[in-house]
């Protein structure tokens, strides 16, 4: 287990993989907190209210929805990039217990997925911020709230992209696997919320983007009105089983099939 | 001293039979072609033997064992399946770092390799714009990390240059010499042939030949060069003793399986003129593709 963990760190260290993921999740933070904070309070659209309050403060510290949308697929390229770049058959040449090589993955996703969280809750952090003090707004949170809402984003997407290295096990078409967790996020996830709200809060990215930040018909993308977020431990339940799942599925059906 | 054996081995994608009742051994310390036409079964077959693809049927082993239950001897084995199975942006040395890591394989064993197949100006390059011949040398390097006592390659040459070509030539003798097992697989006999002591030799699955290389172009028959005018006729009656015959041009055929003397007094026998006729040695190619034409051949 241990080489097989070294290797994966090494394979994310020595590659541009998590930089650019990193770099992407930190720019569509950066562009949707700072259309948010221009145009907090205005009424208009669908702008968030004013950074002056709790809940205007709290929105635009949630700038991370989409974030949280790319550590998934940070995970999804750490599994299924291995047969898109054909490096898959050296992988189990070297480590041919396919189950190690699998909780390796997870284990190193994950922490590259809390620095990707970790760099986009401090750009969502830094404008929200940024914004309510230029402004000359006293902080609405508490240093612990705020704190909170960035951990959660760091937790939520470490979670999350330990998720999607089962999802890229299980779906090994890169370009398949990274269309099959964008349409859950956006898609599958918001219909189920808004059709059976009580469902909405156990389901996945909806519970982590609540960790984040994100309230009860708001975020971006947005929750549904009338699902409530779960506690905070309770979520991070729901994300760290949803990734034991998926990668339980994952090593009991497509990890075992051949490598060709 | 049998290192690598293959029994009754049979692997299935689906309705397509991709390997069948393959049996076949590799000695210690031999070099051995394992060839056959494209689509044959060689990559299924190499990769049953490393654990990749999981067989329908018989098994593969090395040293006795299947290649996961090696443990810490699979270190000792080496391979090359992909020519290109790199991160495009990783560096030639981060390559071996994340294999050498992967192994439990000390760092210093990455100069070694590198120098061994002539990659060390190469280290800091990224692998994305290596040529074809570079990623197989890579490859290689890769698969020397170990400092394997067994090495399996699947078709190195393919896509190399003249040069490269050489230096693979090379670079496989020099393996022989240090007493490694090397079970190198190809599409082009002549070129094994100058390399390797042994070959096995498959078709569509199925073992055709196996044994040493000189032995090869005897285990294929003698083929007997005809010239008739009536050979259409000499056809159906060599045909019907057996003889496996094909057309080698306009009134010329090619005969495997009866010798010249059979032949003539055939024709002789049936007052079919007979212009020309000679005992064909053949090269190792036209051996190889007599072999796996008769492994074709209906009934």
């Amino acid at each position: 287990m241990i080489p097989a963990l070294h290797a994966e760190f090494l394979k994310l260290r020595t590659t541009r993989l998590v930089a650019g993921m990193t770099g992407l999740a930190v720019a569509l933070t950066a562009l949707i907190g700072v259309l948010e904070a221009v145009s907090a309070g205005t009424g208009k659209g669908m702008a968030i209210p004013s950074l002056a309050t709790a809940g205007g403060l709290r929105d635009n510290l949630a700038a991370t929805g989409f974030a949280l949308l790319v550590a998934a697929l940070l995970g999804v390229s750490v599994a299924s990039g291995e047969f898109r770049l054909k490096t898959a058959t050296d992988t189990y040449l070297d480590q041919p217990h396919r189950g190690q090589v699998l909780a390796a993955k997870t284990v190193a996703a994950a922490v590259a997925g809390a620095v990707l969280g970790t760099a986009a809750a401090a750009t969502a952090t830094g404008i929200a911020l940024g914004f309510a003090t230029s402004r000359g707004y006293p902080l609405a949170l508490t240093d612990p709230a705020i704190a909170r809402y960035a951990g959660g984003t760091v937790i939520a997407s470490a979670l999350l992209a330990a998720a999607g290295v089962g999802v890229g096990s299980l779906i090994r078409n890169q370009v398949g696997a990274v269309i099959a967790v964008v349409a859950w996020g956006l898609v599958v996830e918001l219909v189920t919320g808004a059709t059976v709200t009580a469902a909405g809060r156990f389901l996945p990215y909806t519970a982590a983007a609540m960790m984040a930040g994100d309230a009860n018909g708001g975020g971006m993308p947005q929750i549904p009105r009338g699902v409530n977020a779960l506690p905070y431990p309770a979520a991070a339940v729901v994300l760290a089983a949803t990734a034991v799942a998926v990668a339980a599925v994952a090593g009991l059906t497509t990890v075992r099939r051949d490598v060709t | 001293m049998t290192v690598i054996e293959v029994r009754d081995l049979a692997k299935r994608f689906g309705p397509a039979t991709a390997v069948s009742g393959l049996s076949f051994a590799v000695g210690a310390g031999t070099v051995t072609g394992f060839l056959g036409p494209n689509g044959a079964g060689k990559t299924t077959t190499l990769r049953m033997l490393l654990g990749l693809v999981r067989p329908t049927g018989g098994q593969a082993v090395i040293w006795g064992k299947q290649y996961r239950e090696l443990g810490d001897r699979r270190q000792k084995v080496g391979a090359v399946l992909e020519a290109s199975g790199f991160h495009p942006g990783s560096t030639v040395a981060d390559h071996l770092r994340v294999r050498c890591a992967a192994r439990g394989i000390g760092r210093p064993r990455i100069g070694a390799v590198l120098a061994e197949t002539g990659m060390s100006d190469l280290a800091g390059r990224r692998a994305g714009s290596l040529s074809l011949g570079e990623r197989q040398r890579l490859g290689l390097a890769g698969a020397l990390l170990g400092d394997p006592e067994v090495l399996i390659l699947d078709e190195p040459a393919n896509g190399l240059d003249p040069a490269g070509v050489l230096w693979l030539r090379g670079f496989l003798r020099r393996l022989g010499a240090d007493g490694r097992t090397v079970l190198v697989s190809s599409h082009i006999l002549a070129e094994v042939a100058q390399f390797a002591d042994h070959v096995v030799v498959i078709d569509r699955g199925r073992l055709v030949s196996a044994g040493p290389v000189a032995e090869l172009a005897k285990a294929a028959g003698q083929a007997v060069m005809v010239s008739s005018p009536r050979a259409e006729a000499l056809r159906v009656a060599l045909a019907a003793e057996g003889a496996v015959v094909r057309a080698a041009g306009p009134d010329r055929l090619e005969i495997i399986g009866l010798d010249t003397e059979q032949v003539a007094t055939l024709a002789a026998a049936l007052g079919i003129p007979v212009f020309e006729m000679t005992a064909d040695e053949g090269s190792l190619e036209q051996a190889f593709l007599r072999l796996t034409a008769m492994e074709g051949r209906p009934g």
